[in-house]
């Protein structure tokens, strides 16, 4: 009788603890960039502000932070392509606009974050977002200041905004 | 005498040095020319919808005169190590100014080749320098279909799109 039950009991915890749950396990589905919105973001920000008379270059990074696009602007400065790959980096780690990591940096200047590979407190780059899961991101660098260059990577997420669902 | 001789050895040096002035006072900087960004990115997509064309998703990266990433484009379908590869095969290309498919028959019967061993060197085939007049001031690499004459036939397909501006 009490085998027995042991063995009920032994057979119920397996069943509701270990088995059941991993059957019921789901793999995890999320919404990735494709790379022809990535290439219209990253277009659309060196465009933008080369119309306003600023050279720069851009970085679309995706979910994994993996580099989407990487495009050197005409005539910018050697750094851009680095910076606009960290800003975006930092924004997709941050989840929020490089500029305000900047501010954060600003108030803590021994922040953690900051001794982490390829963060860089500047502004310039935007998370890329569906509903709250950020998928990705965009930095720009090259404009003289970090609003500039933002104000290019807005206009790159704003493009595809209505295929960002 | 000694003193005649030192003087027309002084002489000569000055003439030397003015000859030297002379010579970087002509001296020209030098003109070339080179990719924009949007050709580059014409080349690159244009690579990249060739081999979506025939099945096969890639990976391009076009660089500059100094080897530097003009365009990065990395296919969301194409292995992760496509991105390396294609910028790489580019490198390759551009830094020994031939195709990196004839790279890597160079280095075939001589495994301990010492460009080998340099960084973003890689034997493999794929890659076009893009030349103008002799003068190489670029590549493109591809990386992502199932042989690397097939990544260099959409490598072709990238260059001979702006071929016409390639001057």
């Amino acid at each position: 009788m009490i085998k027995a039950s042991h063995l009920v009991t032994a057979i119920a915890l397996v069943s509701a603890c270990g088995l059941a749950p991993a059957a019921n396990a789901q793999l995890a589905a999320h919404k990735d960039l494709t790379l022809p919105i990535a290439v219209a973001m990253a277009q659309t920000a060196v465009q933008t502000c080369t119309s306003q008379g600023y050279k720069v270059s851009a970085h679309v990074l995706g979910r994994n932070a993996e580099v989407l696009v990487a495009m050197r602007g005409d005539g910018t400065g050697p750094h851009t392509m680095e910076n606009s790959m960290r800003k975006a980096y930092t924004a997709r780690m941050q989840r929020r606009p490089s500029g305000e990591f900047a501010t954060a940096a600003k108030d803590n200047p021994t922040i953690g974050a900051l001794h982490l590979a390829n963060m860089i407190p500047a502004q310039g780059a935007l998370p890329i977002k569906v509903g709250d899961d950020v998928i990705g991101s965009i930095g720009v660098s090259g404009a003289p200041g970090g609003d500039k260059d933002e104000a290019c990577a807005k206009a790159g997420i704003d493009k595809v905004a209505d295929q960002l669902k | 005498m000694f003193k005649t001789a030192y003087r027309l050895a002084g002489l000569t040096l000055a003439s030397a040095l003015a000859c030297g002035a002379a010579t970087s006072a002509n001296a020209q900087l030098v003109t070339h020319k080179d990719l924009t960004l949007a050709m580059a990115t014409a080349m690159a997509l244009t690579a990249i919808e060739t081999c979506k064309g025939q099945g096969y998703n890639v990976s391009v990266n076009v660089v500059g005169r100094e080897g530097e990433v003009l365009v990065g484009l990395r296919n969301e379908l194409a292995g992760p190590v496509t991105m390396e590869n294609s910028m790489k095969k580019a490198y390759t290309a551009r830094t020994f100014r031939t195709p990196s498919g004839k790279f890597a028959e160079n280095v075939k019967g001589n495994p301990s080749a010492g460009a080998l061993f340099l960084a973003n060197i890689v034997p493999a085939q794929g890659a076009l320098p893009i030349v103008i007049d002799g003068d190489t001031i670029g590549a493109i690499g591809v990386s992502g279909a199932p042989g690397g004459d097939k990544d260099e036939v959409c490598a072709k397909a990238g260059i001979d799109k702006v071929s016409a501006d390639l001057k």
